[in-house]
Formats: C-alpha cells, sequence, structure tokens
C-alpha cells in the first residue's frame, strides 16, 4: 500500500473511533519520519500522534552532564559521542569544557575506544537497549565507563500511570527490539506495534494500531520482522548481562525512576564511584524554564515551550532535546513550518 | 567565546561566522561577488579576473575514489568553475604533520598531477611547512585558483519565475564514500569528486546561476539561490537522484544526503525552454542528472526551499549544527 493509500484506511478506521485517541511514537527516529513527511497534519483529528523519552542524548539527566563536565576540568580525559557535547550543563557543556582546554574527544563507534589514545579515558556512555552492547563490550575490554544508560519499559510505565497523559497505544522503537527482542514489550498493558522508520512503516504501524484500538485488544504487534526477532539478540543481551546491573536512573525533568538505568557491575571501572571525591560537590541545577522534562513525556510540544526558536536553537541549545538529532526540539526546529 | 567545530560546517553558524569576519575586513576594493565561492574584478573593457582559495583537512586522508589532493585541485577549481570562469593557474600550499610518510604525500601529488595534465590547468605556484608531530592532523592543503574570463562567460544571469532547477548528478556519494571508509563499511559508492571543466563549458552560456553543493551540500545550495532571489524554490524528493546504497547508508546512520557535500557535482538554474537541452547534454556525462525543480516565485517575502515529499510538502531548511566533521 502506498502512503496514500494508507493515510485513506486510516481515516476510514478514524469513523469508527468512538473518541479521540493518542499514540505515542516512543523513539526520535520515529519522530524524525513524522515531522520530515508531516505525517501528524496528515493524520485525522482524532488521532494524536505525540513523540516520547526515547531520544538518548535527551533524558541524560543534567547531573551526569555536569559529573562528566567536572570530571574533565579536573583533568580526566573524556571520550563521548558528539551529541553529548553540546547538551548543557548547570554551568557549561563539555564543548565548552572543551574550549577551556578539557581533553574531551568524539567518537562515532564505540571501538573507537580500544585505540591505544583513547584507552585511558573515561568513556561517557547514554543509550537504551541499542546502545549498551557497546558499552558493555568496552567493560569487558577493561574500559571504564560513566554510564547514563537506561532501559526503555519503566518510563513507559511510568507515563502509563501519569494522570497527565492517556496513551493508548505505542509506537514501539524498531531498533531497541532488535536488541531487546519482541518478548521486551509483553507485559507493556497497552497495544503496541513494533514499527520500522520509514514513512509506510509508521503509517502502517498507525493502521494497525487503531485497529487494535477499535476493537480493545492490548497485544504486541512486530511490523519490522525483518531485523527484530522475538528473542532478540542474544549474544548482546549477554554480554550486558554479564558487565552490567540495574540501577535508579535520573531523567532529565522527570527525576528519578528506581531500576531504569543500567551501571558497570565492576566498581573499579564505574566512574561514578571511581571518582566520587571529584563528583561528591558538583551541584546541579535545571534551567527552569526549560520544558524538556515534559516534552519528554509528550505533555507539551516543543512549540509551546517559550524558549523555543528564540532563546533555545540547534546553535544555542538550552535544553537537551534541542541538541540531538533525535530530539523533538530538533526535529521540530529541522522541520519547521 | 571560542570558536566551535560547528562553525566550519557550511551551515547557519559558518555563515554567521563568515559575516563577522566581513565586519572587520570592509575592504574590498573593485572586486565583486566577494560573498560568494569565487570573487571578480573587471581588468579591462572585456575581461575579467576571477580568483577563489580554499583549504582541505579531510579525514580519511584515502578513501574510496580519491584523495584529499583530489579534492584539493577539484574542489578549487569547480570554485571558478561554476563561476563560468576557466582556471588559468592554481597555487597549492602543504602544512605537513613531521612524520606524515613521504610515500602519502607523493599519492596526493600524483593525483594532483594527474588532474592537472588532464584539465591542462597548472600548478604554479606553493608553499610548504611542516609542523611538529601532534600540532596537526597529518596534513592540510590549501589552494587558491586564478582565471579571466569575459563578461558573456560569468555565470550569473537574472533568475526568473519558471526557471527549472537541475542537479548535474547523484546526491551524497563523496560523504559516504568517506563515511564507509570512516566506519569500514564494503560498498561500490566512489566519491565523485572531479573538475566540472568539460560539463561546464559545455552549458555555461545557457544557464543563468551555478553552485556545487559542498558543505551543506543541497539544502545550503538551494537556500542560497532562494535568498540571493527572494526567491521561493520547489524541489520533487522523488526527482532527486540518489544511488540506493548512498540511500542506505545515510539511513544507517541517521543522516540527511540534502546536506551531505558532493565534490563534483553542481546544481544550476535554467530557463525553462532550455532546461530539456541542458539536461539532455549533462546526461552525456552523468546519466544520473536531472531536473530537480522549480523557481515558483521571485522578490518573495518570504524566500524559502519547498520540498514535496511523497505525502506532503516541508521547507527544507538551510542546514545546522555539525553536519559531518570533516570531509572535505
Amino acid at each position: 500500500m502506498s502512503s496514500k493509500q494508507m493515510l485513506a484506511k486510516i481515516a476510514e478506521l478514524n469513523k469508527q473511533l468512538k473518541k479521540s485517541i493518542t499514540i505515542m511514537e516512543v523513539c526520535g527516529g520515529h519522530t524524525n519520519t513524522v515531522m520530515r513527511y508531516g505525517i501528524r497534519d496528515e493524520l485525522p483529528e482524532n488521532i494524536n500522534l505525540v513523540s516520547g523519552p526515547g531520544c538518548p542524548v535527551c533524558v541524560t539527566a543534567q547531573e551526569d552532564v555536569d559529573n562528566v563536565v567536572e570530571l574533565a576540568l579536573q583533568g580526566i580525559p573524556i571520550a563521548t559521542y558528539g551529541d553529548m557535547l553540546r547538551v548543557p550543563g548547570t554551568k557549561m557543556s563539555l564543548d565548552d569544557a572543551r574550549s577551556q582546554g578539557a581533553d574531551v574527544t568524539i567518537i562515532y563507534s564505540a571501538d573507537e575506544m580500544l585505540k591505544p589514545e583513547n584507552k585511558k579515558r573515561v568513556f561517557f556512555a547514554v543509550g537504551f537497549e541499542t546502545t549498551t552492547p557497546m558499552t558493555a563490550f568496552l567493560l569487558s575490554k577493561g574500559i571504564t565507563v560513566y554510564s547514563a544508560h537506561k532501559i526503555m519499559i519503566p518510563p513507559m510505565k511510568a507515563l502509563l500511570d501519569d494522570p497527565k497523559i492517556k496513551i493508548d497505544g505505542f509506537i514501539l522503537p524498531g531498533h531497541v527490539s532488535t536488541v531487546a527482542g519482541e518478548e521486551l514489550w509483553k507485559n507493556l498493558g497497552v497495544p503496541g506495534v513494533i514499527s520500522g522508520f520509514g514513512e509506510e512503516q509508521i503509517l502502517h504501524g498507525v493502521c494497525l494500531l487503531t485497529e487494535l484500538i477499535i476493537i480493545n485488544e492490548k497485544k504486541i504487534i512486530n511490523d519490522y520482522k525483518e531485523v527484530v526477532f522475538k528473542e532478540g539478540n542474544t549474544k548482546a543481551k549477554e554480554l550486558v548481562e554479564k558487565t552490567m546491573k540495574l540501577c535508579d536512573a535520573s531523567w532529565r525533568g522527570v527525576g528519578v525512576i528506581p531500576q531504569s538505568g543500567l551501571e558497570p557491575k565492576e566498581n573499579k571501572l564505574n566512574a561514578k564511584i571511581k571518582y566520587k571525591e571529584i563528583l561528591k560537590n558538583v551541584k546541579s541545577k535545571e534551567y527552569k524554564e526549560c520544558i524538556c522534562g515534559d516534552i519528554l513525556k509528550g505533555i507539551k510540544k516543543p512549540t509551546d515551550c517559550k524558549l523555543f526558536g528564540k532563546a533555545c536553537t540547534p546553535e544555542n541549545p538550552k535544553g537537551a532535546c534541542m541538541v540531538s538529532e533525535e530530539g523533538s526540539c530538533q526535529i521540530e526546529w529541522r522541520y519547521r513550518k | 567565546m571560542n570558536i566551535k567545530l560547528s562553525e566550519g560546517s557550511g551551515g547557519r553558524e559558518m555563515n554567521s561566522l563568515v559575516r563577522d569576519f566581513r565586519k572587520i575586513l570592509k575592504v574590498t576594493g573593485e572586486w565583486k561577488h566577494t560573498d560568494n565561492d569565487a570573487a571578480i574584478v573587471k581588468i579591462n573593457d572585456d575581461e575579467y579576473v576571477c580568483m577563489t582559495s580554499d583549504s582541505f583537512v579531510v579525514d580519511p586522508i584515502f578513501f574510496p575514489g580519491g584523495n584529499i589532493g583530489d579534492l584539493a585541485f577539484c574542489g578549487t577549481v569547480n570554485d571558478l568553475l561554476v563561476m563560468g570562469c576557466y582556471p588559468k593557474g592554481l597555487s597549492l600550499s602543504f602544512v605537513i604533520e613531521e612524520g606524515f610518510p613521504k610515500k602519502d604525500l607523493d599519492k596526493i601529488l600524483e593525483s594532483i598531477q594527474a588532474w592537472s595534465k588532464k584539465t591542462t590547468i597548472p600548478i604554479v605556484t606553493g608553499d610548504t611547512k611542516v609542523m611538529e608531530k601532534g600540532k596537526l592532523d597529518k596534513i592540510i592543503i590549501n589552494t587558491t585558483a586564478v582565471g579571466i574570463c569575459t563578461k558573456e562567460e560569468i555565470i550569473d544571469r537574472e533568475v526568473e519565475r519558471g526557471d527549472k532547477i537541475i542537479l548535474s548528478g547523484g546526491l551524497g556519494e563523496h560523504a559516504v564514500a568517506l563515511l564507509s571508509k570512516r566506519f569500514d563499511y564494503e560498498t561500490s559508492i566512489k566519491s565523485d569528486s572531479a573538475p566540472l571543466v568539460e560539463e561546464l563549458t559545455m552549458v555555461k552560456k545557457q544557464i543563468k546561476q551555478a553552485k556545487d553543493p559542498t558543505r551543506g551540500g543541497l539544502a545550503a545550495t538551494l537556500n542560497e539561490f532562494a535568498s540571493k532571489y527572494n526567491a521561493i524554490i520547489e524541489i520533487d524528493e522523488t526527482s532527486i537522484p540518489i544511488k540506493k546504497e548512498v540511500k542506505s547508508v545515510t539511513k544507517l546512520l541517521g543522516l540527511d544526503p540534502y546536506v551531505l557535500a558532493c565534490e563534483g557535482r553542481f546544481v544550476c538554474t535554467v530557463g525553462k525552454d532550455k532546461a530539456d537541452d541542458v539536461l539532455k547534454e549533462l546526461k552525456v556525462f552523468n546519466k544520473d542528472a536531472a531536473i530537480i525543480g522549480e523557481v515558483k516565485e521571485i522578490k518573495s517575502k518570504k524566500p524559502e526551499v519547498l520540498l514535496l515529499t511523497k505525502i506532503g510538502k516541508r521547507i527544507l531548511h538551510e542546514p545546522s549544527g555539525n553536519i559531518v566533521p570533516r570531509i572535505c
């Protein structure tokens, strides 16, 4: 079916809906396609598509950024993924720390950490199930890690319990599912469709979800079977299991969600423990006008923020959602009208 | 304030930095087009001198389809060629890191020599500096090209409503070749790096504006056209030539092919009655050449580039941020 035909089918299904529904696309990659093709505008008024907390850069708490900035300023060499450099901290970003002489390097792929010049660096690691195995691999090679890794289910459950938003179904992240497997979502409590990232795949996901919502069936459909299998990538999961353990984690604008993060099992490879003396005096304060927290929860849209496009742009971001290519605010800005 | 990486990426930040330069460097004399890739000055009743300068800091320096030497030669001559001027000669300066392999330097020089011979554009002067190990990343090349042309040859004609936009070949191939090398992907894509001598010589009298979409890619180039003429440009996504493999790699890396650099392509505007002829001529050099859109309006209060997608229409903005560092 072409995109236009699928939109027509969604319009047909819409007639059977008794009330308006809210579907959340969890992953920033999905949000990008949704915005790139203007899918939100093309859907019937009753079908709301909202963005969720699936951008790893965006959900990284201010205190984690502040901690790594402090390590860098204290002379500890850092390596991290490019986007993390520009996430604003309380006093400065890692990029600012770098222009003050701190040794912070960008890596594009985790294996670059194994180069002799990088081995001594602390790896500031972020990401969900998709990228955790790479960090687990580095831990197995003895690299020290500052982990801001998170897992996907706890915030989604927290959102389902949040009285400020009612979610009727999820477009589930394809890449997370590739690693974690279909089974990750089995006790979600609302319908979900695992989707690929093309515009047709997302529209198909919306179609399937609307059908499930109409018949009130809370099942999970794998609509990305080319790469997502029931059990996921078992080798990757084993590696994570072996080197990392669950911990409480702080989410930007949301606060601590119990057992929603992952940290190194070995204390000597855990930068938070290894450098706790340096980190104990770091004070963090979130920029109070930034509404990244509510945006990550799908409660507010980027355009609801008074900083959006004015004080906060990709060149000069005030909140993390404006930094990352997968952040709702940057995506909204990129495809602004 | 210190300089950030994004200020060299060919997007909004870089344009703003260059505007800051121009606030300090105010003397432009008789030269025109000093905010363009190449500037021109009238030297007598018929002739103009055209001049450009460029620096190359690519990583990796060897990649599928070329090396930093190819880029230096092609990138520089293309900046003159898109103005309609055939380069008379090139300067070539190297800043080299101590310890750089001589055989790699020879390879780079041989690539430059091969183009120089093929295009008969000589390398006429240059400079060499060597810096201590660790003070720079392998090698930097700086170039200048100068040429003489007549007024008729200069590609700078009034754009009108209805003019067609033509792209001379597939998008994103240089960037994808380079990124594939960086990430160790196996691909058959090669850098498109090449001097645009023959194709531009062929069509230069028929086209109105031309620009090579290097840093910032097609998105930056079209926005530049739009703002120069306060134009509304509409591009049809389905007509933009992008190789399947380029699409796959950009998808894999989460990159937008519209902002990726090409090193052997140009975008031009052509009067609608001449568009089919120009396209036919360009297809001889590259079968992927295509009419990708048209100028919908000029002197608009809201100049912009609109992209027709499979579902609807959206604005193609000037890129910003670190697009992909150091690929040209």
